[in-house]
């Protein structure tokens, strides 16, 4: 699987950036076909989103929905370059502290105003202020300010080289909302045309627990370079439908009561795929992989060796393909295979050993067996809880740790207790650093950003201190420092390789697999694509019906 | 949701000394029709099953061969396998321990404190008669399934927490009947004289009063067992019972849901076995209502 | 003076009885929430996180007065319609149940006519006749009463929806989506129901006024229709209330099955992540219509049934 390393290292060399920038997106943006304006369309999604305000959300699956308002300085291409948005060009200065954007001038809100650099400050100041509790914020690390330099001129300042900024600027997290919308500060996670952006669509109406709808922005002319064609959408309005059950989705697009679905599970696949009437399109694998993150400093999983065995204990792959039916890879690393900072050399390093990870459970005391045949030490069963937050649960990824848990069970006699928790619960198990297996995929994000999310000391699983418990592993979160700073790539992607060879050597992490979307829609749609940069299909500004 | 109204059972009914036997017990089950005999019979064997399902299948109800997964029923696998490759017949076998034990459990929560509250009310003074009258008006002005909920909101998921939540929503059921048995027996003659006579208080109530009262409670006990069963793994399909992989009915219900399109038999079995576990309590059930009734 | 009209002391009784458990109900509900380990913030803020919420919730709770105040409090905005809000969707409780109780009453009201239907016409023309007849629709009533909704509901979708494709899979979007669902709710009821009206029915037709409507020449279904069914509707009259109820239960899990959105959908997803405002309030309304519709039911029993009437 090739993999697509962004052009950062020119960007920071080259000052004049701009020319490349533009070349790169007029090669990608023509469509072979010209679609037809008019009509509308009916998506049916799994997630009605919890908040429909970019800076606070941070649910995978509303970004698909949310992107449709929202636009981005920058866009992030399918092969890692990054091309203009509502930024026409940019430049980094040479300490790689300051990134002067040039901003289009004929961008506006959906109220009319215009979107200018003065707009940018407000929105950057706004997530950065702890206040507003964004959980964009932590996109915002080393943001210092925003210099207007002229109407359309905004300089960012950072306190350090950050050689995330670019992607981060390129997520819908750190999209425009207009600078009245957020002095109003109502709460905007309830959606409505409160919520003004300046997207493709506008925000029409929110029926709670039904669907939100949107209509065409007809003043839309600044399509990021990735899309297949400038100006305004084709369709007149595009409306997304919650329902949150496989089947009921599946059954919804059969039956012709919507017009394309998200989320197709592996066995409903054959009741789209080369059946006439229906197409099946697959995404890029997410930047991240489905893993089981380990609280290495808690419990019985301060003992590697039990994390080793853990890992070994079972047939990733066996699983993986059985549950999926084939449709995804597994994992090898928890970045995901199409990431630019995947480490391709841990392909077949580790699992499926099941005879040392029973040796390894021996050596480490637990030779006892109680009467359903797990392992004890000194009376004590051996016993690790998976709390998997309710709703977050997707993807039959439940039931894949199932079956891990009965291999476990029946290999090497390690209890792996799920559970499915509440938010609450979560939440406190992050606070009081009691949690012991989190899975999860994150959002996406630059991947030293991910590693540092997830197993570094300032992301938000390892955080807080365990009373009574390990130490954190200072090599590995020294690392993930050095990373965030390093602005070279190449010497940087040499730190992310050793990062998640580290993580998955010490068994902190057991990847599992490479999630992808699935759509499916009605033949006649046409237009649908993935973004790159959100993991997720595109908006509907490409979509079109054919006739 | 099919909560039963509260059963009526008439107020004199069971007045009197009964005695049982085995020898009359047999008989009499010999004199019964063939669908209570039937009943008592899937009972029977649904006892044996929760106590040993394991008499009647070998295979391991939580793991399965994964390379198995979705097999329709057939030879080796009576109802088939689900995603995991695990064989759904067995997990029905493992799954009736569940279903029928948290039912139960419910129900006995239920009659323990009803026939407290209920004989508490009847026996005493005007005041704690209408308190506790009032409670069970409460406790049945809420849909029995809301009220479930409301507890499980409080308490959070889990067996135990979905049997107190049904428990405490079938009080009034046993309440009220064993309130107005009591009413009636403490001024029946024999307690009057077991009173006259000198008896201790406790004596009278073991000996007489209780005996008497608790005659209707086994028969609307019988007829509320199926409403607990339903009850109890419809909160599990709703996701508020046990955690997985237990093969409880109502979450593997809940689990065939999604698949229903290319594995009918996920959600074909789990909810036959329900079904004829309400079914056979319920026909034992009204039979004994009537032949209870039939006793007049 | 005059003793008042026994009805109307009646009906005062009833009313009375009523308000009383109501307001009982929602006193248990304080105290229970009270009782809880935990502060009640922390209960109530479920997992967010925000700045100010816990204090925001304070104050709108009162929780920092004393106890009285508190309950009273309580009290006097639940008697008002204002349950708080829920913070977990950030919204008003009122508003959110007011936007989706429309789906769940419009399945209520459709399954419970079904039900009485359904039940009336299996009473009415099995009742008292022995034979074939009677016993199907006995074991189909028994039957019907012993399926638990979750499970018809799959297999009518399985047999309507994924054989043959008559009927959507879930959503509400025309009459043809209200179709499973509403047979799914109406169902075991109507099996209960019937079985209860049909006693009713036969312990009215051995009454002695029917053989003297007989020996007028009054044909059977007349007869039953016209006086027999009108006796034993009184009984059945006070199962109105446990029909409602039972209703607003099956509610919940049908609109589960169906994927059908609705105030059983909301309360659901409440109940999961531990919103307790959306709870409450949804319980405490549905036992006020519960309890709202058992009285007038009561009272209308009172009022029609000729025995009770005033000489």
């Amino acid at each position: 699987m090739t993999h697509h390393r962004s052009t950062l290292s020119s960007l920071t060399a080259l000052p004049t950036v701009s020319l490349l920038a533009l070349l790169a997106a007029h090669g990608s943006a023509w469509s072979n076909e010209a679609g037809v304006p008019g009509g509308q369309i009916t998506w049916g999604v799994t997630t009605e989103p919890a908040c429909f305000n970019p800076h606070r959300s941070s649910q995978q699956n509303a970004f698909l929905v949310i992107r449709n308002y929202i636009d981005s300085l920058v866009g992030k291409r399918s092969d890692g370059v990054f091309v203009p948005w509502l930024a026409k060009s940019w430049s980094v200065s040479g300490n790689g502290k300051e990134y002067t954007f040039q901003l289009r001038d004929d961008v506006r809100f959906h109220d009319g105003e215009r979107f200018n650099a003065e707009a940018v400050k407000a929105n950057f100041d706004f997530i950065r202020n702890p206040k507003s509790s964004a959980a964009a914020a932590s996109f915002l690390e080393y943001y210092l300010r925003t210099e207007v330099l002229g109407p359309y001129t905004a300089k960012v300042v950072l306190s350090q080289p950050d050689s995330a900024f670019l992607e981060s600027v390129s997520s819908v997290k750190l999209g425009f909302l207009s600078p009245k919308t957020l002095a109003a500060e109502a709460d905007l996670c309830s959606g409505g045309p409160g919520l003004v952006g300046t997207g493709p669509f506008i925000f029409e109406q929110y029926q709670r627990g039904q669907s939100v709808s949107f209509r065409k922005n007809p003043a839309y002319q600044w399509a990021p370079g990735f899309a297949q064609h400038t100006g305004p959408a084709y369709l007149d309005r595009v409306t997304y439908r919650f329902l949150p059950e496989y089947a009921v989705r599946t059954g919804a697009l059969s039956s012709g009561q919507v017009d394309l679905i998200e989320g197709v599970q592996p066995t409903d696949i054959s009741a789209f795929k080369d059946v006439p009437g229906f197409k099946l399109l697959t995404g890029p694998s997410s930047q991240t992989s489905f893993t089981l993150n380990i609280n290495y400093r808690r419990g019985v999983a301060t003992d590697i060796r039990v994390r080793r065995a853990l890992r070994d204990g079972f047939d990733v792959d066996a699983l993986v393909k059985s549950i999926y039916l084939g449709t995804v890879p597994r994992a090898w690393s928890n970045i995901g295979p199409d990431n630019s900072g995947y480490n391709p050399r841990l392909a077949g390093t580790w699992g499926h050993r099941v005879a040392e990870a029973n040796k390894l459970l021996d050596d480490a005391g637990w030779t006892g067996r109680d009467a359903q045949g797990y392992r004890t030490k000194d009376g004590k069963r051996l016993s690790i809880e998976v709390g998997y937050p309710q709703p977050y649960v997707r993807d039959n990824r439940d039931l894949l740790i199932q079956g891990i848990q009965a291999a476990l069970r029946k290999n090497i006699g390690l209890d792996l207790n799920l559970r499915i928790v509440s938010n609450g619960e979560w939440t406190k198990s992050l606070t009081d650093a009691s949690w012991s297996i989190y899975p999860n995929t994150l959002n996406p994000a630059d991947a030293a950003l991910e590693l540092r999310d997830v197993l570094g000391d300032t992301g938000f699983l390892y955080t807080k201190t365990v009373p009574d418990g390990g130490k954190a592993d200072t090599e590995l979160t020294g690392l993930i420092n050095e990373a965030r700073l390093q602005s070279d790539l190449k010497k940087r992607q040499v730190l992310l390789d050793k990062i998640q060879q580290i993580a998955v050597d010490r068994a902190y992490i057991v990847p599992l697999f490479a999630p992808h979307y699935v759509v499916a829609a009605k033949r006649q749609v046409e237009g649908i694509s993935f973004e790159a940069q959100l993991d997720s299909p595109s908006n509907s500004h490409d979509l079109w019906l054919r006739k | 949701m099919n909560t039963l109204p509260d059963a009526s059972v008439p107020a004199t009914a069971g007045l009197g000394a009964s005695r049982f036997s085995a020898a009359s017990l047999l008989r009499t089950l010999a004199r019964w029709p063939w669908g209570a005999v039937l009943a008592a019979v899937f009972i029977a064997v649904l006892a044996c099953i929760t106590a040993f399902p394991q008499s009647l299948s070998s295979d391991d109800p939580l793991s399965g061969d994964i390379t198995q997964g979705l097999v329709p029923p057939g030879a080796e696998h009576w109802f088939g396998t689900d995603q995991l490759g695990r064989d759904v017949f067995t997990r029905v076998l493992y799954g009736a321990r569940y279903s029928l034990l948290i039912g139960l459990a419910a129900m006995a929560i239920s009659v323990s404190a009803g026939v407290l509250l209920g004989v508490a009310s009847g026996l005493g003074g005007r005041w704690r008669d209408e308190g506790i009258t009032r409670l069970f008006d409460v406790l049945s002005a809420f849909p029995a399934v809301l009220l479930a909920l409301l507890v499980v909101t409080f308490l959070g998921p889990g067996l135990f927490n979905i049997a107190l939540a049904i428990g405490i929503a079938g009080i009034p059921k046993f309440g009220r009947v064993v309130r107005s048995q009591t009413l009636l027996v403490r001024r029946a003659d024999y307690v009057t004289h077991a009173v006259i006579y000198g008896r201790s208080r406790l004596d009278t109530l073991l000996r007489h009063l209780l005996p008497n009262v608790l005659v209707a409670v086994p028969v609307i006990a019988t007829i509320n067992v199926g409403s607990a069963i339903i009850a109890v793994s419809g909160l599990s399909f709703l996701g508020l019972g046990p955690q997985p992989p237990t093969p409880e009915w109502g979450v593997m219900l809940a689990e065939g849901r999604g698949i229903l399109r290319v594995a009918w038999w996920a959600g074909m079995f789990p909810g036959l076995a329900i079904t004829s576990s309400v079914l056979a309590f319920s026909v034992l059930g009204q039979h004994l209502q009537r032949s209870f009734e039939g006793r007049l | 003076m005059q003793s008042p009209h026994p009805v109307l002391k009646a009906a005062l009784l009833r009313l009375g009885s009523a308000l009383l458990v109501m307001w009982l109900a929602a006193s248990a509900t304080i105290v229970a929430l009270h009782a809880l380990p935990g502060r009640i913030q922390d209960i109530l803020a479920g997992d967010l996180e925000l700045p100010g919420l816990k204090e925001a919730i304070s104050a709108e709770w009162g929780l920092d007065r004393s106890l009285p105040e508190q309950y009273l409090d309580f009290i006097v905005r639940t008697a008002h319609g204002d349950f708080g809000s829920s913070y977990v969707m950030r919204q008003p409780v009122s508003s959110i149940i007011g936007s989706q109780v429309l789906p769940t009453v419009t399945l209520a009201l459709l399954a419970g006519a079904l039900a009485t239907l359904i039940a009336l016409t299996l009473a009415t023309l099995t009742a008292g006749r022995p034979g074939p007849a009677r016993r199907l629709a006995a074991t189909l009533e028994l039957g019907s009463a012993s399926v638990p909704v979750f499970w018809l509901g799959i297999l009518l979708l399985m047999a309507f929806s994924f054989r043959l494709p008559w009927f959507p899979v879930s959503g509400d979007e025309g009459w043809r989506a209200l179709v499973l669902p509403t047979l799914t709710l109406a169902l075991p009821t109507a099996g209960i129901l019937a079985q209860v009206l049909r006693e009713a029915m036969e312990k009215t037709l051995e009454q002695p006024f029917v053989t003297t409507v007989r020996a007028r020449g009054l044909g059977e279904l007349a007869l039953r229709l016209r006086h027999v069914l009108r006796h034993a509707l009184l009984p059945a009259v006070t199962l109105g209330g446990w029909l409602v109820g039972s209703l607003m239960g099956g509610a919940v899990i049908t609109e589960k099955v169906f994927g059908r959105p609705g105030l059983g959908t909301v309360t659901l997803n409440a109940v999961l992540s531990q919103d307790v405002p959306v709870v409450l309030a949804v319980v405490l309304l549905a036992a006020f219509v519960y309890v709202l519709v058992s009285t007038a039911l009561d009272l209308l029993y009172l009022a029609i049934d000729p025995r009770l009437q005033t000489p």
